[in-house]
């Protein structure tokens, strides 16, 4: 089993001439938490869209495993082993939170399973009761979304996502808007969470990404500009000038 | 664990019971009386309930709006008379319809599922016009006066045989089928498949990112919809005798809609109180002013504003607030 289990190889989009995503080359470790940071329009979300299925690229490959999946819809990507959380929040609301998660653990059943009643499903409502008590939601589990605060809200996110089990787990910031308590207790989530998923981070908070990040991926105008430890990406003098606004 | 969804199921099973057990009694009663009229009248609003589980299955659980499900169910009609006319069996005539309502509700599905909202809602509408239009226009279908002289015939049910002749005991025999239907659309509404139904409702964009595909989801729902239209309508027929072009009109359709509305929507059980609350109030109000659009209109609105959930809204309040006044 190699090391790496993300591979985006010279992947690019361009809308109407503007190249929102040019040339992108990056590697992402198993169980290891890589975060790209950049400032805003850097194209870090569209670099997102593009590895999770929702945009096709014009040029270059996603390799997920060795797989080649370069623009496989989000259904698919899905199947492949590859699940994203959104930026802004895009649960089922009116829906429970226990529906939310069971509707993402669908997954590990065989797709027969679609015909038979839900309570059928054993392996997914298992999985929602470890979800549940892994994000601290099981005494809510019978609200329905709109009644959860938004830090819980940001948090069933990444557990819908994370519901069946995927192998990479893309999280595009999923602290926005948190309160900075909430964004610590959420960073150490985050770190728990690498012990079973590979993670890819999109992440403003420069703190947050420099203590939490095994490596970093720094986008400016639609291409990488540096790519490495945070430490080193952080000294990186292009990154200084484009990130931090001074040489 | 107590699934939320599940549980309002089980309510609406509870709620569709006592509508059955008012039913045999109106046919037990009715029977009695020797009456026909009312007997026949509450058999097409359970036939209409039938076309009314159909736009809700679409409105109520897809997030679809349908302006033409009548086309399935005149489609249905049709499809049965002539099957009828030509062969007088019932399962015969069941079976053509349910074809018909398999492979028209693939093509029309994917036709009306390569766009959204307005323009679903549109497609649907155009695609029951054509069909209204090209079969009002065929003199071999009988053209704008409809098919007539369809035969009284005995469904045979392996113990008994029901003639279609008989009011109350056709009437429990499409109160059998309009159950049965709604048992497999609840049935099939409480699995992972009926789940994601729900889930795309309520955010379409999100479901490809749990794995499945929604296309193949939207159009399972729309051929579903057409078979249960096209099973209902084809019942019709055997009820009246004849079929008309007006069973593809948008009127036809458009009942359908409100009758979901008022009986609740996204409960299936609505749509049958619906129907029945529906088919009486034309009836009765017909007989007192041919103006009763403008009374069911204006009732329409009331329901719409007061009671946004509907008939079954305000049941499963009533419900709820009786089951909680139980606990001290």
């Amino acid at each position: 089993m190699s090391s790496t289990i993300l591979e985006v190889e010279d992947l690019s989009i361009s809308f109407g001439g503007l190249h929102a995503v040019d040339g992108v080359t990056f590697a992402a470790d198993r169980h290891r938490i890589t975060t790209v940071i950049g400032p805003n329009g850097a194209g870090k979300s569209t670099l997102f869209n593009l590895v999770s299925g929702a945009l096709r690229p014009v040029r270059g490959r996603v390799r997920l495993d060795g797989r080649d999946v370069t623009g496989a819809p989000p259904f698919r990507m899905q199947a492949a082993g590859l699940a994203r959380s959104f930026q802004i929040t895009a649960l089922f609301f009116g829906l429970t939170v226990a529906e939310n998660l069971r509707l993402g653990a669908q997954r590990l059943e065989p797709t027969g399973r679609l015909w038979a009643p839900v309570r059928r499903s054993g392996r997914a409502q298992a999985r929602v009761q470890a979800l549940l008590e892994q994000f601290g939601l099981a005494d809510k589990a019978e609200y329905l979304v709109g009644a959860l605060s938004h830090g819980e809200q940001r948090r069933l996110e990444i557990a819908v996502a994370l519901a069946a089990e995927p192998k990479v787990l893309l999280l595009d910031e999923p602290t926005q808007g948190m309160s900075h308590g909430d964004t610590e207790v959420t960073a150490a989530f985050i770190r728990k969470l690498a012990q079973d998923v590979t993670i890819l981070l999109i992440e403003h908070d420069i703190g947050l990404v420099m203590d939490l990040s095994d490596k970093v991926v720094v986008m400016h105008q639609g291409r990488k500009i540096a790519e490495g430890p945070p430490a080193a990406v952080r000294a990186d003098p292009a990154v200084q000038s484009a990130y931090f606004g001074h040489a | 664990m107590r699934d939320a969804l599940s549980y309002q199921a089980r309510t609406n099973h509870w709620l569709t019971g006592a509508l059955v057990l008012a039913c045999v009694i109106v046919a037990g009663v009715g029977f009695a009386i020797g009456d026909t009229f009312y007997l026949r009248l509450a058999t097409e609003a359970l036939i209409f309930g039938g076309l009314a589980l159909a736009v809700d299955i679409l409105l109520g659980y897809t997030g679809l709006l349908s302006l033409g499900q009548a086309l399935y169910f005149g489609l249905g009609a049709y499809v049965s008379a002539v099957t009828l006319i030509a062969y007088p069996s019932f399962w015969g005539a069941m079976g053509a319809a349910l074809a018909t309502g398999l492979i028209g509700g693939l093509a029309g599905g994917l036709i009306a599922n390569r766009v959204r909202g307005v323009y679903f809602a549109l497609i649907t509408f155009g695609m029951a016009q054509v069909m209204a239009k090209a079969i009002y226009n065929t003199r071999s279908l009988g053209a704008s006066d409809g098919l007539i002289g369809v035969p009284v015939i005995d469904i045979n049910l392996g113990l008994l045989s029901v003639s279609t002749a008989s009011p109350a005991g056709f009437f429990l025999f499409v109160l059998g089928m309009i159950t049965a239907l709604y048992l497999v659309c609840a049935y099939l509404m409480d699995t992972p498949f009926g789940r994601l139904l729900i889930a795309m409702r309520t955010n379409e964009a999100r479901v490809p990112f749990l794995g499945y595909r929604t296309s193949t989801l939207r159009l399972g729902s729309f051929m579903l919809a057409s078979v249960v239209a096209a099973l209902s309508g084809a019942l019709y027929p055997m009820l009246r005798g004849f079929v008309s072009p007006e069973l593809l009109f948008f009127a036809t359709s458009g009942n359908a809609v409100i009758t979901v509305i008022l009986g609740g929507v996204g409960t299936l059980v609505g749509a049958l109180y619906g129907s029945l609350i529906f088919t009486i109030l034309k009836s009765v109000v017909g007989s007192w002013t041919e103006h009763h659009l403008i009374v069911i209109g204006i009732l329409f609105m009331l329901v719409v504003i007061f009671l946004p959930k509907g008939m079954m809204g305000l049941l499963h309040a009533l419900l709820r607030r009786a089951s909680a006044g139980k606990r001290p």
